[in-house]
């Protein structure tokens, strides 16, 4: 009951977050210099046509009008259209975002399974050969920057080995996992190093506590120790980083998403932040805002279970 | 002005650039990797080049503009004549030209696609047609166009995206209330006068175009145009990436190869590395108020334009940031304009010469000065560090902004600013659109540097009406002169189209006005 109720606050507590993203965000857009006719129009822009463009678009209203207007949209569920492309922003977000979901779900697949056992490796070793290189090679792929790696991924098993597509996102599911590989791979490799730093570090530090050396003198098995007593305690804090760096990894899917030409939300995002589409960041922000906060809930949750104090 | 061109000899010079040696084969589908997605292809609302260089594949006009870009070839309308008074054009349509559907393009639709393409209310484009006062039906084939005054322009103009021709009933039958809604509704199922239709488009991903059955042109095998089964965009807005794809295979062409990998690419087996003339330039802007934000500005002196201009070295900045791809620009405009006058540099690079010009214009001392660069372009970061060096030798200390495009149109447009980076490309084979921009100062103040030359107003709104073709090439000689000589401008290089193709690829054509010409392209099997 205490955990559900714990759920239930937290979704609570969604509410008034969500509401400041869209007043900072819907603010701040419009603060920007420059407008959506200017925007796209550049040296063709001339006066006329850019008040007729942002009359019929209602930007010559006052800003508290246009929010009333936008939250009375959102009311019946309308996100409005694109004023570049001229399409209902809800089918932009419904074709792109879930492109974006899926990288940096499987980038964050690839990082658990490359960062949790290597972690364990790692920290079981401490300082002999195997710690030092899976602790060296991470470093390089922490060091070295995203779009980089993605250019190297490219040209060795796409371009050369043509093991992989050169970019692009295919046609059907499978197809989709097949092109996602490799940018997934790309976003992967600074998170799974992030990750299998920290968790090494938890691994050594719960190694040494004291219940543990209890739960030896008992007799119980290692393995039994190392699942039930130690991974789990060493867990909570990179369930905890794991969640902080979803929205990271959304942040680098913009990168990756362009080098991999994949028609994703990143790339819609910066695309329309630098047209001044005005309708489209409004409502990508807010579903974005959405996926972390319900990201860090998801946290909350796994934390409270695998730390049942934390739902008190 | 009695332009009459007879079909035949215009289907020679159509037919003329494609590989006449080679006996084309049909069918494919060619994918071709683009560096921005389309937009809205709407010909009359679109307002961007990502729209503007594809819509002559999906719509036609009554007249095509010809490979070179300056020459008009017959489109839908197999003749044409402009009344000796100049007050109309008269055209002839082609016989059993039909829409993409099948349905008989008639004098209704042509007449209604005029008429809203002039429309000043509908999209920026209108001011290509600004002289259209009517459009009316003349016999069983015939359009006649009735003009408000003179327009030694209007052939061209018939050329530009914005006259295509569209289906009348199927787009008001389209759903909205207003024309800009119908035009949304229709822009996902558009029917056509192109050779190609739109079969899908994933936006920020691909868009698929198919062969129009009922396209017209005949190819050289005398059969319909196009040759290809379709045509594949796809959106790989990575430079590097897009270059990978073709090298690997999995496309046939990309398009705007960075000067850079020019070279690379031309020694590379199995690709042909196109470079197609252009009406493209590259300069930077200067504001040349008096005053800016209540400071005194120095770019108001003529001789400090000047000795900037001569101080500024063309040749290492195309070697630089071109890599040896561009030309130094001549006039204003490009030397692919049609009544382009001057040859070699507009100032050669002379150092001696912009120290003593800055001496006599007081300003021995140089001055600080700004110019505004988009963010992350190589090119024009790359030219701003150059000249930044070259003007440190007269004395001038350049600051670089580096801002979004959004906001460095703002920046102009408030006049707020001292210099900008720029760019152009003609959407017209004729010079009366980069002049409207660059140089008369009613349309947007001299690309809102603030110059003004009252004699070169009254030139070009002479110009705009002349229909002497001597006359009007002494008009804009004169106009070129003055600009280039106490213009606000330091023009920096001109450079072509650089396409990459794989070596199957033939008769594929981006012409000056940057249309990618799809119609006669055609692969080896």
């Amino acid at each position: 009951m205490a955990f559900l109720s714990f759920i239930f606050r937290r979704l609570l507590q969604l509410i008034p977050t969500l509401a400041f993203i869209l007043v900072v965000i819907f603010v701040l857009v419009r603060m920007l210099p420059g407008d959506p006719a200017s925007a796209i129009l550049g040296d063709r822009a001339r006066d006329a046509d850019v008040t007729r463009i942002n009359a019929e678009l209602g930007l010559d209203q006052p800003i508290p009008v246009q929010f009333g207007i936008f939250l009375k949209n959102i009311a019946t569920g309308d996100l409005g259209n694109s004023i570049h492309l001229k399409v209902s922003v809800a089918s932009l977000i419904a074709d792109r975002l879930p492109v974006t979901l899926m990288l940096t779900a499987m980038a964050a697949l690839i990082a658990l399974v490359l960062a949790v056992p290597l972690a364990f490796v790692a920290a079981t070793r401490q300082g002999r050969v195997a710690d030092n290189s899976i602790r060296g090679a991470f470093q390089v792929g922490l060091s070295m920057p995203v779009f980089y790696v993605g250019l190297i991924l490219l040209t060795v098993f796409g371009a050369q080995l043509r093991w992989f597509p050169v970019g692009g996102f295919g046609s059907s599911f499978v197809d989709h996992l097949y092109h996602l590989f490799l940018p997934a791979l790309t976003l992967a490799l600074s998170l799974a190093a992030i990750l299998m730093r920290n968790l090494r570090a938890a691994i050594i530090g719960v190694v040494d506590a004291e219940y543990v050396d209890f739960a030896r003198a008992k007799g119980l098995r290692s393995r039994l120790i190392m699942t039930r007593h130690v991974l789990r305690n060493a867990l909570i804090s990179t369930v905890t980083l794991f969640g902080l760096q979803v929205g990271t990894l959304l942040g680098g899917a913009v990168i990756t998403e362009t080098v991999f030409a994949i028609p994703g939300a990143g790339r819609l995002m910066i695309d329309s932040i630098y047209g001044r589409d005005y309708p489209v960041v409004q409502g990508l922000a807010l579903a974005l805002a959405v996926i972390v906060s319900l990201t860090f809930l998801l946290t909350d949750i796994v934390q409270a279970w695998l730390d049942p104090r934390v739902a008190r | 002005m009695n332009t009459l061109i007879k079909s035949a000899f215009a289907a020679a010079l159509l037919l003329g650039a494609s590989s006449a040696a080679l006996a084309v084969e049909r069918g494919g589908t060619m994918t071709y990797g683009r560096y921005a997605d389309s937009l809205f292809l709407d010909p009359v609302l679109n307002d961007a080049n990502v729209d503007i260089w594809i819509l002559s594949n999906l719509y036609d006009t009554l007249i095509l503009p010809s490979d070179d870009g300056k020459g008009l070839v017959p489109g839908l309308a197999t003749e044409w004549k402009v009344a000796d008074d100049g007050m109309a054009v008269d055209l002839t349509l082609r016989d059993g030209i039909m829409f993409s559907d099948g349905s008989p393009i008639t004098q209704d639709d042509v007449i209604w696609s005029l008429k809203r393409a002039a429309n000043p209310d509908n999209g920026i484009w209108n001011f290509l047609l600004v002289a259209v006062d009517d459009v009316v039906a003349n016999g069983d084939k015939g359009i006649t166009i009735k003009l408000k005054h003179p327009d030694p322009a209007i052939l061209a103009a018939l050329t530009v995206f914005n006259a295509a021709i569209m289906p009348k009933k199927q787009f008001e039958a389209s759903e909205g209330a207003t024309d800009a809604d119908k035009a949304k509704a229709f822009a996902e199922h558009p029917v056509g006068s192109g050779p190609f239709v739109l079969k899908s488009w994933e936006r920020g991903s691909t868009m698929e175009l198919v062969k129009n059955e009922h396209y017209w042109a005949k190819g050289e095998d005398g059969q319909p145009l196009p040759y290809l089964d379709g045509i594949t965009f796809e959106l790989l807005p990575d430079d590097a990436t897009r270059i990978l794809k073709l090298q690997s295979g999995e496309i046939d062409g990309a398009e705007l190869i960075p000067y850079a990998r020019v070279d690379e690419l031309k020694n590379a087996s199995g690709i042909n590395m196109e470079m197609f003339p252009s009406t493209r330039i590259a300069d930077v802007i200067m504001n040349v108020r008096p005053q800016i934000e209540g400071k005194d500005n120095p770019l108001s002196n003529e001789k400090v334009r000047q000795a900037m201009n001569y101080a500024a070295n063309k040749e290492a900045i195309i070697q630089i940031v071109t890599h040896g791809v561009g030309t130094p620009m001549s006039s204003y405009m490009s030397s692919a304009t049609p009544l382009h006058t001057g040859e070699g540099a507009v100032f050669p690079y002379d150092l001696d010469k912009a120290k003593q010009l800055m001496k006599e214009a007081g300003f021995e001392n140089g001055f600080s000065t700004s110019i505004l660069v988009l963010a992350g372009s190589q090119d024009e970061i790359g030219t701003a560090t150059a000249l930044q060096q070259m003007w440190a030798q007269i004395g001038i200390k350049l600051e670089l902004q580096q801002v979004d495009n959004a906001t460095r149109t703002q920046k102009y447009r408030d006049g707020v600013f001292d210099m900008r980076a720029g760019a152009w490309t003609d959407d017209i084979a004729d010079p009366n659109e980069i002049t409207s921009y660059y140089v008369y100062s009613k349309n947007i103040q001299a690309v809102h540097s603030g110059w003004k030359s009252d004699r070169a107003d009254e030139l070009f709104e002479a110009s705009q009406k002349e229909t002497d073709p001597k006359t009007r090439a002494d008009q804009y000689a004169e106009i070129q002169k003055i600009y280039n000589a106490t213009g606000p401008i330091i023009p920096l290089y001109e450079t072509p189209y650089p396409v990459a193709l794989n070596e199957k690829v033939h008769g594929f054509l981006q012409i000056p006005l940057g249309n990618n010409v799809f119609r006669a392209a055609w692969m080896d099997k």
